[in-house]
């Protein structure tokens, strides 16, 4: 038996071109999900969702309690609200203190912010033993102990965590499945409790975005053409006298 | 006046370049507005890599050293840094955006009460706090975020600013450190490094990178024979990682690790948005690809449509000429 709460975040697809404002359910909580998924279909457990959002974000938590969640909370902010992720861990850390999961799950980064913090904060503030950007996930029954593989700087660290902890997922350790027609179905009769919540104001170091602004443009390159013999000559002759990386 | 401080990251015993890109930043910052720049190793044998520091020219270095930094475990690090951060009291503190830095920085900055800016390409001080571009949306966009608070953690992208030397005669401060093993909840039971893998990706002046279009255990020695001519570290795209051509650890983009090097090598990589955002802020990029139209071109330096499997032997051969 595992008990999970998994922290999800709807936001824009980045595959798509900005100006659509498709929203989607974040790829990395959705890869939670599955491995939470994956992990209480072998061994038993329920999972809860977790969403902090404008009303609108409700769609993304139907489509990941269509994906198999048992049910969600849906902590509710203003349309115009934008919490950085100090304010977001802040909120989560209030709604889970006191609540009895044995694993709480985040995607390791939001893939509209890419700023990856909000998981080990809400860590720190619980008081939890955490291991962040698992690419693996095992559970070990007879020592109620979580088998994190994380991907680290030289290699793969393989570190064992006793319940409860948290544990940020890559999107890296499985391919999240496709919700059924029956789980949407389904979805539609699993319980959402919607509760509004206010971002929180005061006592916490902020973070602003001031714009968005374009990537910088690179040089248009040049084409190298001809018989691959030919071409191999002109590209070392460029890169060792044009572009001095030789 | 502000206190920066720069953490120095260590890897196999060796101190990041990357760490010195950010402490050559930061100590451009301190002239400029006449800060205090410090820095601190934490690691099993800090005093080891102190000439190294020093000859980037911070005014302090505090180290923090204990057998327990051997494994990477995200605890004691933690104590650490806020040992550290709580001893200076620095205003700003830098860091390499490496993955054992992700691993701690929103829980540091929680506990320290500090503002993050992570992964950012580039930073300012301003009145109050830290100005910064980061990449967001798979590197889309910069967004220019700021963070006004008394303390503000900043970690910076490989590749953002380039290590300068400009020795001057450090004073060396150890903070004392003690860690109760017994406290620790989680236990590091392994770490799994690829094999063969002679440069490190992330700190890497070349990089030739693998795509889809190697399709197989031929194409995979032609990508190993090149980067063995250029001295290259060797990346892959998520679809090579995934069909287990190439280990995890070589992934580069969104997901995978970030590279910034002189010259990146794209063999047989499409482009997809994901992937690029992990290697467009390098200085050169060679793309060989079959597909004319295949979008990593539009990031090309110099763009060669053809075939690999025709192209790398001869290009090894043609560079081991060169260089010979």
């Amino acid at each position: 038996m595992i008990k999970f709460c998994v922290c999800i975040k709807q936001v824009p697809d980045v595959s798509a071109p900005v100006h659509t404002g498709r929203m989607v359910l974040n790829a990395y909580d959705a890869s939670a999900v599955e491995e939470a998924l994956v992990l209480t279909e072998r061994y038993g457990g329920e999972i809860d969702l977790v969403l902090i959002g404008p009303a609108s974000a409700a769609e993304t938590i139907r489509k990941a309690l269509a994906m198999g969640a048992d049910r969600a909370t849906h902590l509710v902010i203003g349309d115009d609200e934008r919490p950085d992720s100090m304010a977001v861990a802040k909120m989560l850390a209030d709604y889970l203190a006191n609540k009895d999961y044995d694993v709480i799950a985040t995607g390791k980064q939001a893939q509209d912010t890419d700023a990856g913090l909000t998981g080990s904060m809400l860590a720190e503030r619980l008081g939890l033993p955490y291991a962040s950007n698992a690419v693996g996930l095992a559970y070990e029954a007879e020592t109620r102990q979580l088998v994190v593989t994380r991907q680290g700087d030289a290699g793969q660290e393989i570190i064992a965590l006793p319940m409860p902890c948290l544990v940020t997922c890559s999107n890296d350790m499985n391919d999240p499945r496709i919700p059924t027609l029956k789980g949407i179905m389904g979805a539609k009769r699993k319980p959402i409790d919607t509760r509004e919540v206010a971002v929180p104001a005061e006592g916490l170091p902020v973070t602003k975005v001031l714009a968005f602004e374009p990537v910088p443009e690179r040089e248009p390159g040049q084409r190298l053409e001809g018989e691959p013999e030919e071409v191999a000559r002109l590209l070392c002759k460029k890169l060792a006298e044009e572009a001095r990386v030789l | 006046m502000a206190k920066i401080l720069t953490c120095i990251s260590i890897q196999d015993g060796k101190v990041r370049r990357s760490s010195l890109e950010v402490l050559t930043r930061c100590r451009q910052l301190a002239a400029a507005g006449g800060h205090t720049l410090e820095a601190a190793i934490v690691d099993a044998d800090a005093a080891a890599h102190l000439d190294t520091v020093k000859a980037y020219g911070p005014q302090t270095i505090y180290t923090v050293s204990h057998p327990v930094f051997r494994r990477h475990l995200n605890t004691p690090v933690l104590a650490a840094l806020t040992a550290v951060i709580e001893h200076a009291r620095p205003d700003v503190v830098a860091f390499a955006s490496t993955e054992a830095v992700k691993d701690v920085l929103g829980a540091l900055a929680v506990r320290v009460g500090a503002a993050a800016l992570p992964d950012v390409s580039s930073f300012e001080l301003v009145d109050g706090g830290v100005e910064a571009l980061r990449p967001v949306m798979a590197a889309k966009m910069l967004a220019r975020t700021e963070a006004r608070a008394p303390r503000v953690l900043v970690s910076v992208r490989s590749g953002s600013y380039t290590a300068e030397e400009a020795p001057a005669g450090a004073a060396v401060e150890a903070i004392p450190f003690t860690f109760d093993e017994a406290s620790l909840r989680q236990t590091l039971r392994e770490v799994v490094t690829a094999a063969g893998g002679a440069v490190d990706l992330s700190e890497a002046r070349v990089v030739v990178a693998a795509g889809r279009g190697v399709k197989d255990e031929a194409g995979k020695q032609l990508v190993e024979r090149l980067a063995g001519v250029l001295g290259a570290a060797i990346g892959a795209s998520r679809a090579v990682v995934e069909s287990g051509l190439f280990p995890a650890t070589a992934q580069i983009g969104q997901t995978g690790k970030v590279v910034s090097p002189d010259l990146y090598v794209a063999v047989g990589i499409s482009g997809a948005i994901q992937h690029v955002a992990g290697m467009q802020n390098s200085r050169v990029i060679v793309a060989i690809n079959k597909d004319p139209d295949a979008p990593i071109f539009k990031y090309a330096t110099y763009g060669i449509v053809g075939d690999l499997y025709k192209i790398l032997p001869v290009l090894a051969e043609e560079l081991e000429r060169v260089k010979a």
